[in-house]
């Protein structure tokens, strides 16, 4: 009986389970009455079918899901990002390319505003503005700007704004096409470095450049430098062909470079001499390359000028053939004054005398070699001969003259004279003794024909003799001076001391067009 | 004596993370009405503490299906429960909070510019 009357009266819990399911059956009707009422009052604009295929939406105004999806399917493809938004600046739509390209979802980012999904930066302050009265203007807009995503990696981007509109055509919001050309713009830049880089070389290269088309043989682009190169200015370059601008004496001669020049990609000339604007003629040295840009063939040519290298070079080969000339000479002179001093000198002294002479000899050719074998300074000269004697010039040893530049021949003559006259005033005469003097001088005489005038006069030394018989060192103050020079030599041996004096043709012995004003 | 909703009556839940789905057709008017509206709603009374989740039906029909989706748009809060539908663009803010459980019974409405 008990247990009957428990079954049929619910425990609490049981109570509360009904209830519970009570108030959720009472919600769920409350949901569908207001799903209902909702279409009622056309609150909704799609509905969702069963059918034997599967769920079936409807939409109820405009397009059909099917054409809706088609599009929507159509803007997914498109690999340009797509958004709309709405008058308050929410997104409405947003493609695949432009979750890809920002980072987000659509769920995440439908209803947020653009700010949410990248900031952006104009490129200059004035393309905001402008920007704005396109809108309103023209109701699109088109140019490049930064977006800065969430994760602050910075794009460059082109954007193409379109305001939209409802059918009273009032604005509704906009649609933006936006294209990622941050690589483009990366190429840009590099391109632009390289660019400025390469530019600054061809305008400031040493160098005449060319760039001319194979197709037509004429000039399509030429630097600064070979504008100076040639004196034509760079307007008259262009359109030219080579043997037009003094480059190739002949449209023939210039012909046949462009085949060799296809035949091998490379040629190279050593030496072509280029003519100037003005008819003067110029050595170069031209190397041509044929290359590829952007799929055509173009041939760069570089232009080297080389006179100053000729020069060097024609100078190299002079100082070659002198240095040889000298050589020959030199060891000529040596061969006589080793005969000569062997012969007339005294066999005990002879090692000595020779050795002093050759030592004379090689002082002259410091010099010369010191001057590139341009001639010697007389007073260089002197002084160089004198060299023992250096602390006795200014007191005992006088020195006076203008700046005149031997040849290297009388450089080499007067040398050993003067030598040869030291050695005598030291062993006997103004030298020998504590009080005499040397006085050395030198001048250009005018005359018919201008002189060279030479003079060494002894005074204050021991009382001198006319000496008993002529060594090879008075042979060489004498003839072999006077021959050097076709000069003449006086040697007069006065008591008060020993006076030599040379006087020869100006041409003979100086240099043409040395200076001839700073006396010593 | 005004009957109060039964989840108006009920404390203002303030810790609670929601999980909202709406569910929209394309492009259409009130679709996108009903999503700047639930952004809205969620950055003002759930900021930090809502995940929401667009759904296209025209996309994903299938998706409607296994949500027993009739019409769009539709908003299902999943999480807190109980489990929650409303139906429209969702400019019926009221109605949203006190079906969201965010709106504290017997206090004056938020002033309309807040939205």
């Amino acid at each position: 009986m008990t247990r009957q009357v428990e079954n049929e009266v619910p425990d609490s819990r049981s109570v509360l389970a009904l209830v519970e399911e009570n108030s959720r059956l009472h919600m769920r009707l409350a949901e569908a009455e207001e799903t209902l009422q909702a279409i009622r009052t056309d609150e909704v604009d799609a509905l969702v079918v069963q059918s034997v295929i599967g769920p079936k939406v409807y939409t109820l105004q405009g397009l059909d899901a099917e054409t809706m999806r088609f599009r929507g399917e159509m803007l997914a493809q498109v690999s340009d990002a797509v958004i709309a938004v709405d008058r308050d600046e929410r997104i409405t739509y947003i493609n695949a390319a432009a979750e890809k390209l920002y980072g987000v979802t659509t769920s995440r980012a439908l209803g947020n505003t653009l700010q949410q999904v990248y900031d952006l930066r104009w490129l200059n302050p004035t393309d905001e503005v402008s920007a704005h009265t396109a809108l309103g203007d023209f109701g699109e807009w088109r140019g490049e700007n930064i977006h800065i995503r969430s994760d602050a990696r910075e794009l460059n981007v082109e954007s193409s704004l379109t305001v939209l509109r409802n059918i009273g055509g009032d604005a509704t919001g906009r649609l933006a096409v936006v294209r990622d050309i941050t690589e483009r713009k990366l190429h840009e830049n590099k391109l632009q470095v390289s660019e400025v880089r390469y530019r600054r070389l061809f305008e400031a290269a040493h160098d005449g450049i060319l760039i001319i088309d194979p197709a037509t043989s004429k000039i399509i682009d030429a630097n600064p430098f070979m504008t100076q190169l040639l004196g034509y200015p760079h307007s008259d370059l262009i359109g030219k062909e080579l043997f037009e601008i003094g480059l190739w004496k002949d449209e023939h001669a210039s012909q046949d470079m462009f085949a060799k020049l296809k035949l091998s990609g490379q040629v190279r000339y050593e030496n072509l001499p280029l003519e100037r604007v003005g008819g003067e003629h110029q050595d170069v040295e031209v190397v041509a390359n044929l290359y590829e840009e952007n799929g055509r063939s173009v041939i760069q040519c570089n232009i080297r000028d080389i006179s100053e290298r000729r020069r060097s070079e024609a100078h190299v080969e002079m100082l070659m053939a002198e240095v040889n000339h000298r050589a020959k000479n030199l060891l000529a002179v040596v061969q006589a004054v080793a005969y000569q001093t062997a012969r007339q000198g005294d066999p005990a002294t002879l090692m000595t005398r020779l050795s002093e002479r050759i030592n004379g000899l090689a002082v002259g050719q410091d010099l010369l070699v010191k001057n590139q074998w341009h001639g010697v300074d007389v007073a260089d000269l002197v002084r160089g001969q004198l060299a023992h004697f250096a602390d006795l010039i200014g007191t005992r040893v006088s020195l006076s003259g203008p700046k005149l530049r031997l040849t290297s021949e009388a450089a080499q003559a007067i040398g050993m004279a003067l030598h040869e006259l030291a050695t005598n005033a030291v062993k006997y005469g103004a030298l020998s003794n504590q009080e005499g003097c040397v006085d050395i001088a030198w001048q250009t005489l005018p005359a018919s024909q201008q002189t060279f005038d030479m003079s060494w006069v002894e005074s204050g030394g021991p009382a001198v003799s006319v000496p008993t018989h002529k060594g090879f060192g008075h042979t060489i103050i004498g003839r072999l001076v006077e021959a050097s020079v076709q000069g003449v030599t006086q040697i007069k041996f006065e008591p008060s001391g020993l006076m030599w004096r040379l006087t020869a043709p100006l041409d003979n012995a100086v240099n043409p067009g040395g200076p001839a004003s700073v006396a010593v | 004596m005004t009957k109060t909703p039964v989840e108006a009556a009920a404390p203002v839940n303030d810790t609670a993370h929601y999980s909202l789905h709406l569910y929209v057709t394309g492009g259409t008017v009130r679709s996108i009405r009903a999503i700047a509206n639930i952004r809205k709603i969620c950055e003002v009374y759930l900021k930090g503490r809502y995940d929401l989740d667009v759904v296209d039906i025209s996309q994903d029909p299938m998706r409607a299906q296994s949500e027993q989706i009739i019409a769009a748009p539709t908003l299902i809060k999943t999480l807190p429960l109980p489990l929650r539908r409303f139906i429209g663009d969702m400019s019926q803010t009221d109605r949203i909070l006190v079906g969201l459980n965010l709106y504290p019974g017997g206090a004056a409405l938020l002033p309309r510019g807040e939205l």
